[in-house]
């Protein structure tokens, strides 16, 4: 038994090493044509165009570099898996390719993301930090009243959003709990497509759901509690879940043992266990959508987000710098009440 | 006809575990059964499998000469009514008062709706009462279960499956986490309920002393067989050192 279970798990990781192999052989000869040829040695600012003959060619010699690193095992991925015969030269090649690699891959993000220190100490950047922080730090008090309306409108598009994804990722979690869902093939099936389902809409961010919905329903609030609702439910019935699936198993054995219904045993034996960290999770998610209410607002989603935006389109940096005032005062309260409420909760 | 008949009874674990090994066992109505062996050793198994808590692999469970190895949804429910359940952890609800706990040992007979409204109909709250006066709560009945001491916690979830009005009573280790002294008492409570109501136990234990003091009849499981049957008198320094292993020494609980 223990000895099969071992040879199951070196043959996957046998082949996940292969992969992984291939992969890193490819990726190897990518960055350093594209990135470390052209960018880094000739300084190209526009590169040639890519073209299939090109990409099958990077396929092939990466496949070729991979399959013989593996098979010579000089393997970067077996060394990963620390599955390298003690042969040192060998492993010296694997973990030499590694360092490349990851000399090379930091050297890409060097390029890709354009990092130029030249135009972050550059004369004209500069001026352009000192007007736009002076302008932060001298917040322009008039529309104040303006500001605290939208800030109410992003605590309540928080509050609605949490309120309506409580009872829906109470009941899904449920469902989504492993321990309460093995009895039967049945209801492992809805186990395993309700979790696929509910990791898929979690993996999506909120600031997305908001774009769907802003076409859906319209630019505004409504928008905006909607996204962060569907986000809600996905992850507190992530969390509710798994406090789920931890609970003592005891009393949910004893409730069984007095004949008592399926439903009469989650009632008595699971509930108790779970209130009151189910409480403390909806708290700190509420806390939690406030901060994602204000950046949805950014993509329309309605509250102090969408006036953002606007005043910053308009340049009126002085505007701004009394939103993100208000908006940083509103998240430390807000944080720091939930905190205190869910010390004493718990 | 014997109350409880397990028959070639085996149960192998998704782990490869093999808790149990062709059990062949009769229970008689009335008995005070204990089942000693080491941690391990399949005890906890073996009394999961009579009331389906845990399902066998193989092998036949027969109740009153009904076969209940199969049987499911209501009238699996219905069977385990008749069989109430002690544990070595208690299995409380741990932020809910001792009446209520109590109460739940009748959900077998209350319609789900209403239970789970907690909606207890005034004769079973009675009632709840007369089972903690048998095992002497009844002055701590709105207590939170979490505040009482392991010996209370214990004999309240004797109250809760004396709700069931159960023909047999399954208690898995049910002194293991006490003191000596409150050990004797819950066991006390066991022991009159067999000769007073008549009830069946059966009673996993570890000290071989308590089995002495209790037990009208023993059976020993080593790595899920059944090695000994007998009284426990019967018990001799060989069959000791037989189930417990040559290194064993006996210890006396006071």
């Amino acid at each position: 038994m223990g000895t099969e279970t071992k040879s199951q798990t070196t043959t996957a990781q046998k082949f996940q090493a292969l992969i992984l192999d291939i992969f890193f052989g490819i990726y190897f000869v990518v960055t350093l044509h594209r990135v470390f040829y052209y960018q880094v040695l000739l300084s190209l600012r526009k590169l040639p165009p890519v073209t299939v003959e090109i990409v099958l060619l990077y396929i092939g010699i990466g496949t070729i570099m991979g399959l013989a690193l593996f098979f010579l095992n000089a393997s970067p991925g077996k060394r990963i898996f620390r599955q390298l015969p003690d042969i040192p030269w060998k492993k010296a090649v694997a973990e030499h390719f590694l360092w490349i690699i990851g000399v090379l891959t930091i050297a890409t993000g060097w390029v890709v993301t354009r990092v130029s220190i030249l135009d972050f100490f550059s004369q004209e950047g500069l001026a352009g930090a000192k007007r736009i922080f002076s302008a932060l730090l001298s917040p322009e008090w008039s529309i104040l009243p303006q500001a605290l309306l939208a800030i109410v409108e992003t605590i309540y598009l928080a509050l609605m959003a949490t309120l309506f994804a409580l009872p829906v990722a109470f009941i899904l979690s449920f469902f989504t709990a492993r321990n309460l869902m093995r009895q039967s093939p049945i209801t492992l099936g809805i186990y395993t497509v309700l979790r696929v389902l509910v990791n898929f809409t979690r993996s999506i961010e909120p600031l997305i759901w908001a774009i769907i919905f802003t076409v859906w329903v319209g630019i505004g609030p409504f928008a905006g509690t909607l996204a962060l609702m569907v986000h809600t439910i996905a992850s507190l019935t992530k969390l509710y879940s798994e406090q789920i699936e931890n609970v003592d198993p005891g009393p949910i054995e004893a409730i069984e043992a007095t004949g008592a219904h399926p439903m009469q045993v989650i009632w008595f034996a699971v509930v108790p266990q779970i209130v009151l960290p189910f409480l403390s999770f909806t708290i700190y998610r509420w806390d939690i959508n406030v901060r994602m209410a204000t950046i949805i607002g950014l993509v329309g989603g309605g509250g102090i987000g969408t006036l953002l935006m606007q005043y910053q389109g308009l340049a009126q940096w002085h505007e701004v710098g009394l939103l993100v005032l208000i908006i940083a005062i509103v998240v430390w309260i807000m944080d720091y009440l939930s905190a205190r409420i869910r010390e004493a909760l718990v | 006809m014997a109350l409880i008949e397990l028959r070639k009874l085996n149960k192998i674990y998704p782990n490869g575990v093999h808790a149990l090994v062709d059990v062949d066992l009769t229970v008689q109505e009335g008995e005070f059964l204990v089942v000693i062996g080491l941690s391990g050793s399949g005890k906890s198994t073996l009394l999961r499998c009579i009331n389906r808590l845990i399902e066998p692999t193989s092998g036949q469970i027969l109740y009153r000469g009904q076969d209940v190895t199969h049987i499911q949804g209501k009238e699996l429910r219905q069977y385990r009514k008749k069989i109430g359940m002690i544990f070595q952890q208690f299995n409380l609800i741990k932020r809910r008062t001792v009446l209520l706990n109590v109460l739940t040992g009748a959900l077998g007979s209350l319609p789900v709706l209403p239970s789970i409204l907690e909606r207890f109909p005034d004769n079973l709250r009675q009632e709840a009462m007369e089972k903690l006066r048998i095992v002497g709560l009844e002055d701590k009945w709105n207590v939170r279960v979490d505040a009482l001491s392991g010996g209370q916690q214990q004999r309240v979830a004797i109250a809760r499956s004396l709700m069931q009005h159960p023909e047999v009573l399954l208690a898995d280790e049910p002194v293991a986490s006490l003191d000596p002294a409150t050990s004797h008492s819950v066991m006390k409570y066991l022991k009159q309920l067999n000769t007073d109501y008549g009830m069946t136990i059966i009673c996993n234990l570890h000290f071989l002393s308590l089995v002495r003091t209790y037990g009208t009849r023993v059976v020993a499981l080593k790595q899920g067989k059944l090695i000994f049957q007998g009284k426990p008198e019967e018990i001799t320094q060989e069959w000791f050192k037989e189930i417990y292993g040559e290194e064993a020494e006996e210890v006396e609980i006071a």
